[in-house]
């Protein structure tokens, strides 16, 4: 199954060929150089010029705690199980907060921490939350040097900061 | 070491030695596993006789992430992330397949207007796993710019996909009974004006590198595979459609709604080359991108408002049986046959047949004979995505 | 369809003891067709050479597992543009430490990669096969993962491959630990 072709070309088979060559090779060239002034260019210069991302676009997951009524249905949704969540009882007799779009808040949240390693932004977890608390925020400048910062941990007091940058009033 | 393979046919060393002692040993050469010409992480050992391949042995396995075990622990939604990461480069194709084969087991109805949503973005998707066919092909031979160009209108479909989806790349964005989003008449305007340029396009890219005197005598009359051979190894789409065979699910055996569109399916005429070489593969691939604009098109003069999700449960639960269901991908048949027990919220068993696994297991018997460089075209061609191989 | 073929083998193989399964709901379901698992060699010939079915081509080899028995299915296609026919053949395997059938490389180059990956999923031998190896896994890898029994090996070349604790341990012991000071806490304000 030798795939080399040899025969013998006539002087004419030959020239065309080699007028083939250059005659096809300046036409690609051509089409290349066009692109020197004829089309605007298409990347944009990262750190200065930064992409606005569709309203839809899924980066890093962002949960307002605020609103979570500790359902557990965004870890059963999971498809790699990168959330934490553990909630408690409310004491007897403790009042009964409100989420936004008025569910009542029946379990004290005690954890909700989600792996950014693990997670692949697949977005079934915020499809399945009732009260919308569970978004994808527009973040995707948030590399580490360690894979445990890469756990985000919803309840610190340093996400406040956070919350009020991503949840727009 | 022993010939594992003995399959293929034995090589004869072509080169004349008259006197044995010019006659020397194979030489072992590892072509990958990060080799830029093979695609991802996939490893040929090459046995070589000065320059002309006599042997070549594929090993795969260097990407496997045991999906379909995971796969028998997740629920049926659950399942179509991990479905997305098979053919990274046609994830739509990889859904809608998967998403059909349940709906085939529930009963589903789709509404229309999904179904056609669901043409338009997997055809789009076909466009854009084609351009990155043509880009990395033209890297293996040794032209740069094409890859440029063909990435500039990629990233448009990827825009395109990302405003709908919210993703570029691993969408979830066909669920199992509808779509997750609806596109906006805006977006579909956006469509239209993409065909109209991906045409021109198109063009450009044969004066550009199809009819180019150096690619042509880089592709044509290398790496032939017959029809009979493709038939034997169970090759399908660009590969038996290149070898000359008119042979295309959407026309053959049509799903969802393909049996109302008119489009033609392009197969390797030889007109270059011969059928079944590099350059009628590549051919094809290219010549696919204008059929695939004109069922875009047909998609959109025939959509109307409507929902676009079909009543399912709430907490899937399939009946037991099971299904073997394939579809038309830009690298071939893709299938998936699915087992279920009674009431279960998992698959039973998920086996993905995939194309390129068939493509690969092809590489012994194209190679035999042929030069390295040859080889690497050849490669190159059948257009690999590991993702989809080693599962 | 299946019932006519099942016949069909009966006549021409002797011994196939070809056994049709036809589901309730044909539009949702496929049937299939078992047959005696000695001769699958002589059915999968049958079905290629002679010219009523002519099944010319070998699509995908499929194992389950249902603990009891293993069953690997053929997926057979024939390339004829006038009457495209698909055929889901099937045989089972009973012995689970030696399994082992005949290979169908001889009929199917197809088979060969095919074969290899159902062995290296199932640990069912094929007879004859060319070149029997593992395809996925590595080839000093242990057990066969697609078993319904698997159980992952923990240590491979002096790699944890499969730790007791996964990376989320910590996160758990962490809520235990917060859970537990908070009990003390609670014991101790009474």
């Amino acid at each position: 199954m030798n795939t080399q072709v040899h025969h013998t070309s006539s002087v004419k088979e030959y020239f065309g060929g080699l007028w083939d060559g250059i005659y096809s090779s300046l036409k690609g060239m051509w089409i290349t150089f066009r692109y020197v002034w004829a089309v605007a260019p298409v990347s944009i210069e990262y750190p200065e010029v930064r992409e606005v991302l569709p309203e839809r676009a899924r980066m890093r997951l962002f949960n307002d705690a605020l609103n979570c009524i500790s359902c557990t249905q965004c870890a059963m949704a999971c498809p790699v199980d990168c959330i934490y969540i553990a909630s408690e009882k409310l004491p007897e007799g403790s009042e009964i907060k409100k989420t936004s779009n008025g569910q009542a808040i029946r379990l004290h949240l005690t954890q909700f921490t989600i792996d950014t390693a693990l997670c692949c932004y697949c977005g079934l977890c915020t499809t399945v939350c009732p009260t919308e608390c569970l978004t994808h925020s527009h973040d995707y400048e948030f590399s580490a040097y360690t894979i445990d910062s890469m756990k985000y941990d919803y309840l610190a007091p340093d996400i406040v900061a956070w919350r009020d940058r991503i949840v727009k009033a | 070491m022993q010939t594992r393979w003995d399959v293929g046919e034995p090589h004869k060393p072509t080169i004349n030695t008259s006197t044995e002692q010019l006659k020397s040993d194979l030489l072992t050469l590892n072509m990958g596993p990060q080799h830029p010409a093979t695609h991802g992480v996939l490893r040929i050992e090459i046995w070589t006789d000065s320059e002309i391949v006599a042997h070549a042995i594929p090993h795969i396995g260097y990407l496997h992430r045991c999906m379909e075990k995971h796969c028998e622990n997740l629920d049926f939604r659950g399942v179509i992330p991990f479905v997305d990461r098979l053919d990274y480069l046609a994830s739509m194709n990889m859904e809608w397949t998967y998403a059909m084969t349940i709906e085939k087991m529930l009963g589903t109805e789709v509404p229309r207007r999904a179904e056609l949503l669901r043409i338009l973005t997997c055809e789009l998707q076909r466009i854009a796993s084609h351009l990155m066919a043509f880009g990395t092909y033209a890297i293996d031979l040794g032209a740069f710019s094409p890859f440029l160009y063909a990435f500039d209108y990629r990233e448009k479909i990827l825009r395109l996909f990302e405003e709908v989806s919210g993703a570029r790349l691993l969408y979830n964005y066909i669920w199992i009974g509808g779509l997750w989003n609806d596109w906006s008449p805006e977006q579909i305007s956006r469509v239209t004006a993409f065909c109209d340029d991906m045409e021109e396009e198109a063009k450009k890219y044969h004066e550009l590198l199809s009819m180019n005197k150096i690619f042509i005598a880089r592709t044509a009359h290398v790496g032939v595979m017959s029809v009979q051979d493709c038939i034997d190894f169970g090759a399908t789409g660009p590969i038996l459609r290149g070898a000359g065979m008119k042979w295309d699910l959407r026309k053959n055996e049509p799903y969802s709604l393909y049996s109302e569109f008119d489009f033609d399916v392009p197969v390797g005429t030889g007109e270059v080359g011969e059928p079944g070489d590099c350059w009628n593969r590549y051919i094809v691939r290219m010549r696919e991108v204008v059929e695939s604009i004109k069922i875009i098109r047909q998609v959109i003069e025939k959509l109307e408002p409507g929902s676009i999700m079909g009543k399912v449960p709430k907490v899937m639960k399939l009946p037991e049986g099971e299904v073997y269901f394939r579809s038309e991908c830009p690298r071939g048949e893709l299938a998936f046959h699915l087992v279920t027990k009674q009431d279960s919220k998992e698959p039973f068993r998920l086996k993905v047949r995939s194309p390129c696994f068939t493509h690969t297991s092809m590489l012994p018997r194209v190679a035999p004979g042929q030069m390295i460089a040859d080889f690497v075209a050849t490669v190159g061609s059948i257009d690999i995505v590991l993702g989809e191989i080693d599962r | 369809m299946h019932k006519e073929l099942s016949d069909l083998i009966n006549r021409n193989v002797s011994g196939a003891n070809a056994v049709a399964y036809l589901t309730a709901d044909a539009k949702k379901f496929d049937s299939s067709i078992t047959v005696e698992t000695s001769h699958i060699y002589k059915v999968v010939e049958f079905l290629k050479t002679n010219k009523t079915t002519s099944f010319n081509s070998l699509h995908c080899i499929s194992g389950v597992d249902y603990t009891d028995y293993m069953e690997v299915c053929y997926m057979l296609t024939n390339y004829d543009p006038s009457a495209v026919r698909n055929l889901t053949l099937k045989v089972r395997v009973t012995d689970r430490v030696n399994a082992a059938i005949d290979s169908v490389v001889g009929q199917f180059v197809s088979a060969d990669f095919l074969e290899r990956e159902v062995y290296d999923m199932f640990g069912i031998k094929f007879n004859n096969h060319p070149d029997m190896r593992r395809i996925l896994c590595p080839d000093d890898w242990e057990g066969f993962p697609l078993r319904k029994d698997y159980v992952a090996q923990k240590d491979y070349n002096g790699m944890t491959v499969y730790p007791d604790n996964k990376m989320n341990m910590e996160d758990r012991e962490f809520i235990v630990r917060q859970n537990m000071i908070k009990k003390a806490q609670a014991e101790k304000a009474q």
